[in-house]
């Protein structure tokens, strides 16, 4: 019997037929459909015990306590911390987001230096040693070298302008915020010291001109938390909420009566107000008041209508409330958290004090003694500066150091903004993530997450309490990143500039002994809060105040820019999860929309939905018209926010950067740079 | 012409059962060994050391958490309690102590009952079970057990398939609807 051809066949079916009473088709078929779970781009779980660390996240402007639910030590979730006073269980948009932007696709994964117009990963060491090098030859050399923070509230800000100080240079600038307007109106103009506060805890009525702090304003969560306390949706509402503004914001969504307020038009309404109360017998104790009631009464009802659109009716309901309310705390700023006037900031303090609900938090003693008073540099106007360098009547920096900011994206006039940093000799950015300043710098060094970093938060501004909070790393590091202030230590030993630390904990540590609070306590996620008062000695400043409230109006059509903490801040793009939050009114597909009511459309010969051109300030966007009747006649307003050129393919490309058409001017009397409610041209394209 | 056919048809039929037994004998002694790779513990480690001589009970390194969750594999946290630094003779824990515990990384043990992650096993809903009845009795055993990976899937031989969840889940009462593994 041989094996032919015709026997091999029957060899072969015979074994494939026996295979199928094996385990290898069905096994194999299993094991191949088991085999699928296993590629690669498959995430996998991380199994472990679940956790929630308390830390403070400084993502947002102000900062949220909150804690961080990790999964065998991998951070996954933020939840807010109930155990803390300040947020109370509450969280921001973007803190909540906290745990994915740890991993977002921006962030920069080491040191990088610019090679053409690409990046080439550098280390720490040869960074340190690049840097070192270069500000060796300006030490002594005013204004060489320069710095820009877009951290209000840590002490960091110690280390950095400290630093500065130490290699002579004065030149240390915080980016514009309600915060800083009102640092120049405040310890500027007015001559006072330690920070307005805004008792909103206490108040029975609250009056927000502007500021929108339900969204935009100060520490959100805690604006919100004591609102809500005071208006239960089951039982007595014990608070009036007021909002004046061009746009029925977030706030005014919520409040009891809006008050339509053109964007421009805020100090002359505070002002009108003022006069109300002073003719209703209040007056103030601080200096000048003689002056300032002289000012206050150029502005009544007519005057007010006039320069604020405000109607005679309107504006004598408002100042009945606050005479009738035995708590009142009036609330200043603008829509977008920036450029708004002193003079408002100022006719806000005065309204406060004529009510007698100013409150002056005292500052905190400083770790760092050679580092400038806070609240002198908060005064100063970086974006005066950078026309001054621009124009040449400032020396251009050699080094520039950029901190938790992004001014070339997040300044008004960006564009050209952003041409004047790169003028710098060298950029510096500490950024986190690859932002458009970060993209244009010539050096990245960044710094850690605020989840993977030591870092604290003095007074952020808006609160009512003196308060200290502190961040402690609560996730392992995920990428070759250094605390900026460690890292500006090191570089400070290696120059010979001694600010009397070696590490950033040790200056924590030293502030924390200072203020008199418990680290432990701060580390587990507490707040330290002092009762203590700041002194409300001052003057009213009511010269300047007149020549500012003087300024002839604005003409045409006039824009006002929205802050929303859901598109994400200047220094943080909008997170992936919180872009599903972006109404298709702000933003559809990658248009932007600007709001307008229907009578604006007309006027302008638009309609819904119609392309426009937007043009100020030497630059132009472009956006849809997305009707709103909660828009005031004759304003344009749109979200800041968008229109990234940096960052990731979630948010680059994306609708328009407002920014770029905030135009610039130097408000008559302070001289200081504003732009809230500038003039826009608006163009059918 | 006759005897030839019958040759032909009967060396056929041959062919056929011997292609037949030959593939049932490779597919059920054969392809087992052929599928699985052998492999030990990165540290070989005595559950009877720790059981019998130190006195230590299965909950002592495999317990529940505070929020009802299973620690199943100790973690370096809770062998660095004892083993912090060399408190034995054997190689096996200087070089745990050396390689893991002082270098702070994890010991990348091989889960002999690993689930992928479209399952949510509770063990604290097993918990009235005796550990016994789905792990190996290992409380005695001087020697990990062998593991052996599946070459194709990857996953261990002694892992759990859905058909005995589902026979234990129906033998106990419990539903097999999907969701009640699945989530």
């Amino acid at each position: 019997m041989g094996l032919d051809r015709r026997a091999f066949i029957k060899f072969i079916v015979g074994g494939a037929a026996g295979t199928l009473f094996t385990p290898i088709p069905w096994k194999l078929a299993d094991d191949s459909s088991i085999w699928s779970q296993n590629w690669s781009w498959i995430p996998r779980l991380k199994s472990g015990a679940v956790t929630a660390d308390a830390t403070y996240s400084k993502l947002c402007s102000a900062g949220c306590a909150v804690k961080v639910k990790k999964v065998g030590g991998l951070a996954f979730g933020v939840k807010g911390n109930a155990d803390n006073a300040l947020s109370q269980g509450g969280v921001c948009p973007l803190c909540a987001n906290g745990a994915q932007m740890l991993r977002s696709p921006a962030r920069v994964a080491g040191p990088l230096k610019k090679d053409g117009s690409a990046f080439k990963a550098i280390s720490w060491d040869e960074a340190e040693a690049l840097l070192a090098d270069k500000l060796k030859g300006l030490k002594g050399q005013s204004g060489k070298v320069a710095a820009i923070s877009g951290d209000g509230s840590g002490t960091a800000n110690e280390v950095l302008s400290g630093f500065l100080a130490g290699l002579g240079s004065s030149a240390y600038y915080y980016m514009p915020s309600d915060q800083t307007t009102m640092a120049k109106a405040w310890n500027g103009i007015m001559g006072g010291s330690g920070q307005i506060g805004y008792d909103l805890e206490g108040a029975d009525l609250v009056l927000c001109i502007g500021a929108d702090i339900m969204d935009a304003f100060g520490p959100t969560v805690r604006n919100q938390k004591a609102i809500a306390a005071k208006r239960p949706i089951e039982g007595d509402k014990t608070v009036t909420l007021l909002y004046a503004g061009p746009v029925r914001t977030r706030t005014a969504a919520v409040a009891d009566t809006w008050v339509p307020v053109s964007p421009d038009g805020g100090a002359a309404f505070a002002l009108g107000l003022a006069n109300l109360l002073i003719k209703s017998g209040k007056g103030a104790s601080l200096g000048g008041f003689g002056e300032f009631a002289e000012l206050a009464a150029k502005f009544g009802p007519d005057a007010v209508e006039k320069a604020a659109g405000v109607k005679t009716e309107a504006l004598m309901t408002v100042a009945k409330a606050l005479l009738m309310a035995k708590n009142p705390v009036v609330v200043v700023g603008s829509g977008s958290g920036q450029g708004g006037g002193v003079a408002l900031a100022a006719a806000g303090v005065a309204l406060n004090a004529l009510l007698g609900s100013l409150t002056v938090l005292p500052e905190f003693p400083k770790a760092v003694s050679h580092a400038p008073d806070r609240s002198g540099l908060l005064a100063k106007d970086v974006v005066a500066w950078l026309a001054d360098v621009d124009a040449g009547k400032a020396p251009t920096p050699e080094v520039l150091f950029v901190y938790e900011a992004n001014p070339a994206y997040a300044l008004p006039q960006a564009a050209a903004m952003a041409k004047t940093l790169d003028k710098a000799g060298l950029l510096v950015s500490f950024s986190t993530y690859m932002d458009e300043t970060a993209a244009l710098a010539d050096l990245i060094l960044p710094a850690p997450h605020p989840f993977e970093r030591l870092d604290d938060a003095q007074s952020p501004y808006g609160l009512g309490k003196a308060t200290y909070l502190l961040a402690t790393a609560v996730a392992a590091p995920e990428k070759d990143c250094k605390s900026t202030p460690d890292f500006i230590l090191g570089l400070a030993g290696k120059l010979g500039v001694d600010l009397g630390f070696g590490a950033f904990e040790d200056v924590l540590k030293a502030k924390v002994q200072a203020i008199g609070a418990d680290w432990d306590a701060l580390a587990a996620g507490g707040a330290f809060v002092s009762d203590r008062k700041g002194s409300a000695q001052a003057d009213l400043g009511a010269s300047a105040l007149a020549k500012a409230a003087a300024a002839p109006k604005a003409q045409g059509t006039l824009l006002a820019a929205l802050d929303h903490l859901n598109i994400g801040t200047g220094a943080l793009a909008t997170p992936p999860h919180a872009l599903l939050t972006v109404r298709d009114t702000e933003l559809y597909g990658k248009d932007l929309f600007v709001q307008m009511c229907a009578a604006t459309a007309k006027s302008l010969g638009v309609s819904e939905g119609a392309k426009v051109k937007l043009t100020a300030g030497g630059s132009e966007i472009t956006a849809r018209v997305a009707l709103n009747e909660g828009v005031m006649t004759g304003v344009v307003a749109a979200p800041l926010g968008l229109g990234r050129t940096a960052w990731d393919p979630f948010t680059k490309g994306k609708g328009d950067n407002v920014s770029k058409i905030l135009a610039v001017s130097a408000e008559p009397g302070t001289g200081y740079s504003v732009w809230a409610g500038s003039a826009v041209s608006v163009a059918k394209m | 012409m006759e005897e030839k056919k019958g040759t032909k048809c009967c060396g056929g039929f041959l062919a056929f059962v011997l292609g037949f037994l030959l593939s049932v004998v490779a597919g059920w002694v054969l392809f087992p060994g052929m599928l699985y790779s052998e492999l030990d513990q990165p540290i070989p480690f005595s559950h009877k050391i720790h059981v019998e001589d130190q006195g230590l009970t299965c909950d002592s390194c495999h317990f529940f958490r505070e929020d009802g969750s299973y620690q199943g594999l100790p973690t370096n946290e809770q062998c660095s309690g004892c083993h912090s630094e060399v408190v034995g003779q054997t190689q096996a824990e200087a070089k745990y102590v050396q390689e893991y515990v002082q270098k702070n990384k994890e010991v990348p043990w091989l889960n002999y009952q690993y689930q992928p992650d479209n399952v949510l096993f509770s063990h604290k809903a097993h918990e009235p079970f005796e550990c016994t009845e789905c792990h190996p009795d290992v409380a005695k055993a001087d020697k990990a057990p062998k593991y052996y990976e599946n070459k194709l899937s990857g996953y261990s031989k002694q892992t759990m398939k859905m058909w005995q969840c589902e026979r234990c889940h129906a033998e106990n009462g419990v539903s097999n609807a999907c969701h009640v593994c699945h989530k």
